[in-house]
């Protein structure tokens, strides 16, 4: 089951593979272990820094969102993009539902 | 030397950030003289870093505005123990010409607890630069103590503590 590959250039071998693993991850822990751990829990230490303003529960209040970048096309198109929403409705039976459709009338259009 | 005591140097490298509670500019123009290839003060390990978590010292500038109070306070409070604060111009050391003004909270020392002022206005580089020398003693003094800081400072102090 866990025969070593031979890849032309050498060799791959799980066990070898985890032996280095468990060495980095070690090391990774070590480096880790350096870092500061005196950060008062619970308080504003351990908390998201926003220039100093309070950290909103919703992030979309404070965020521009990259579709702000063609807001004008996003604005003049929204008509549109409200009738896909209402296609969307994230089960899998109606994408296929729509799949079948637009192949029927795909090959309606070829035959005629 | 050992590893470790060689890594024990690190720590006297001081990591700066600033607060601008209200400042015209003025002062804060002369900090970043500072770090201009005049003055440097990055050659003696001071360095200006974006965030108040990775700091050791805050310098504020500027006479805390109300709508700063709670900015300021809450910057404080997110720097790890050891920290010092460093006010850095009249205006937060005193409130100077404003310290009427309906509009201030401050001065610095009002709000938090301040461990060197340095006057002017603004002040030069080089008083700047000693502020900050000062600053280092006091660190090292309380990095020797080794006492924790206390409590937070004022109502930042996040609601879950509280309940």
């Amino acid at each position: 089951m866990w025969n070593q590959l031979e890849t032309g250039f050498g060799y791959w071998n799980v066990f070898v593979w985890l032996f280095f693993f468990l060495i980095v991850s070690g090391f990774v822990l070590w480096v880790r272990s350096l870092g500061r751990m005196d950060y008062k829990r619970n308080t504003d230490q351990d908390e998201i820094y926003l220039s100093g303003n309070e950290v909103p529960e919703d992030g979309a209040a404070i965020s521009v969102p990259a579709s702000s970048s063609y807001w004008g096309f996003r604005v003049a198109m929204e008509p549109l993009y409200r009738l896909l929403d209402r296609f969307h409705s994230g089960n899998a039976s109606d994408y296929a539902g729509y799949f079948v459709v637009t192949t029927a009338l795909i090959g309606l259009l070829i035959l005629l | 030397m050992k590893f470790f005591d060689m890594l024990k140097v690190l720590p006297k490298s001081l990591w700066v950030t600033t607060c601008n509670s209200g400042s015209c500019n003025g002062c804060d123009i002369e900090i970043v003289a500072t770090i201009s290839p005049r003055y440097d003060i990055e050659r003696f390990g001071m360095k200006l870093v974006g965030t108040p978590r990775h700091a050791d010292v805050l310098i504020v500038t500027g006479p805390v505005t109300k709508f700063m109070h709670s900015k300021l306070l809450r910057i404080y409070n997110q720097m790890p123990d050891p920290k010092v604060v460093v006010v850095v111009g009249n205006c937060g050391c005193s409130g100077d010409v404003f310290y009427k003004s309906y509009s201030l909270d401050g001065p610095v020392d009002n709000i938090i607890p301040v461990d060197v002022y340095v006057h002017g206005c603004p002040p030069r580089p080089e008083a700047i630069i000693e502020g900050v020398a000062k600053a280092v003693l006091k660190l090292e003094a309380l990095d020797k103590a080794g006492e924790p800081q206390g409590e937070d400072v004022g109502d930042s102090v996040l609601e879950r503590v509280a309940l």
